[in-house]
């Protein structure tokens, strides 16, 4: 079992890399906003196409291609699903032998992917470019409270090394003569043998943990100083009054267009 | 569990109760990483969630809930996001009734899974039908959706159907799992989590 990539955060320089966090949630928040907000298809089409230019300019479209490609299952179901039995369907587009594709259906199936694409795109904006510890840090100066700032960081440290001692676990346990192949009921078996002695070790470390915090004052209720000092770029403002200026025209788009 | 019945919703924030969430988002991922490696037709990717439940209640249950699909969707996969109120609710459900003796034996484990199973689905399905006019991205369940929408289901029920059979199976094993580990760890750590405050005399 080799671990996963964790995170899609993209290392990397561009502008929108060096923006700050809450500047690249709001253009996140507007995009998802635009994208219910947007009829037809159209402008969702142009929607994507802006996203997309985005994270062009930010140096990450490899990696948006990947999730793209990921998902691409999700996108050919909604069109067989609606192209064949959406409530609307009235005129036949396509017959595959005894499969009937109706043109409504297929349409509602092309307005899913789109939605499913733009929700996507417009979060890739913030999660590729932004490094998680760096945006609860930026949301912890705002007023999210510490102890949860704490418990979202630590999910972040703990992964990593949970999969490298879950790794430490199936060796031991193959090595113990336990088999991972095999039949749904051999496999199935194998599951408790793993997770029974990775839940234990690390719940009895929670308590080394807890003790650990409490002994540096995490229970303590002084508002908290940041190591790193916070850089928003002269440019943020800009952007957030134009991510704003961008769902004024989504809502005007929907009452015109609808 | 203990003698006296405790308020099961009271708030305990304790410290150790915080660095609970993070082993219990924790032991979701792992769980569904095992399933995968082991080629399970199952996800079990909320066994921390409903650990997490079982050990120290209601809101710790429902929190790491929420900081799971909140970690996956601002890291590994953004439509995660969507579906946090479903995560909360197992949570909830699984914290209370463990507080009130659902986790005794096994066969009210499987029962608690079965509830489990039925919050999640009622709860998926409105963000199913918002989001994706009520199919669910799992084959399976798509297909009988399919077939319901096609004899003239009403959207919402086929959407619910679709919903609930894809989570039956996933969440009754989540919950048997979990309770088998449950029951197997060591007394002193589940009183811990408990918030058995009383001192331990020797």
């Amino acid at each position: 079992m080799t671990a996963l990539q964790f995170t899609l955060y993209v290392p990397g320089d561009s502008w929108v890399h060096r923006l700050d966090p809450v500047s690249k949630m709001l253009i996140t928040v507007v995009g998802l906003a635009c994208t219910f907000l947007l009829p037809g298809h159209l402008a969702p089409a142009l929607l994507l196409a802006a996203s997309l230019a985005l994270l062009a300019t930010a140096g990450v479209l490899r990696r948006t291609a990947a999730v793209f490609a990921g998902v691409a299952l999700i996108a050919v179901t909604f069109f067989v699903v609606q192209g064949l039995v959406y409530a609307g369907n009235e005129t036949p587009a396509l017959a595959l032998g005894p499969l009937t594709f109706y043109r409504e259906g297929l349409l509602l199936g092309l307005r899913l992917t789109l939605r499913l694409y733009n929700i996507l795109a417009s979060s890739l904006i913030l999660i590729l470019t932004t490094r998680p510890s760096d945006l609860v840090e930026s949301l912890m100066r705002r007023g999210l409270p510490a102890r949860f700032g704490y418990v979202i960081i630590a999910v972040l440290q703990i992964i990593p090394t949970m999969v490298e001692a879950s790794n430490r676990i199936t060796d031991a346990q193959r090595s113990r003569g336990m088999e991972t192949e095999g039949s749904l009921w051999v496999r199935l078996r194998a599951f408790i043998p793993l997770m029974g002695p990775l839940v234990t070790s690390s719940l009895i470390a929670t308590e080394e943990r807890a003790l650990a915090l409490e002994v540096r004052g995490f229970a303590s209720n002084r508002r908290p100083t940041f190591l790193n000092e916070e850089s928003i770029p002269g440019y943020a403002w800009p952007v957030r009054i134009a991510a704003l200026a961008v769902l004024l025209l989504g809502i005007a788009g929907r009452v015109v267009l609808s | 569990m203990a003698a006296q019945q405790k308020n099961v919703w009271a708030f305990r924030f304790t410290t150790l109760s915080l660095v609970l969430i993070p082993v219990a988002v924790g032991i979701n991922y792992v769980g569904k990483l095992f399933a995968a490696a082991l080629k399970l037709p199952l996800w079990l990717d909320s066994i921390g969630t409903v650990l997490a439940g079982m050990l120290a209640g209601p809101w710790i249950g429902a929190i790491s809930g929420a900081v799971n699909n909140i970690i996956f969707g601002i890291t590994a996969d953004p439509v995660s996001f969507w579906y946090l109120i479903t995560s909360i609710v197992i949570g909830l459900v699984v914290g209370y009734l463990a507080m009130t003796g659902w986790i005794r034996d096994f066969g009210r484990a499987v029962l608690l899974g079965l509830i489990v199973a039925l919050a999640a689905a009622v709860v998926s399905t409105p963000i199913n039908v918002i989001l994706w006019e009520g199919t669910t991205s799992n084959v399976w369940g798509d297909a009988l959706y399919t077939i319901l929408r096609d004899q003239g289901t009403p959207v919402w029920i086929a959407s619910f159907i679709d919903e609930l059979v894809v989570d039956l199976l996933d969440k009754v094993a989540t919950v048997i799992v979990s309770f088998l580990i449950f029951k197997a760890l060591p007394q002193r750590l589940t009183g811990l989590f408990a918030g058995q405050d009383q001192v331990e005399k020797l």
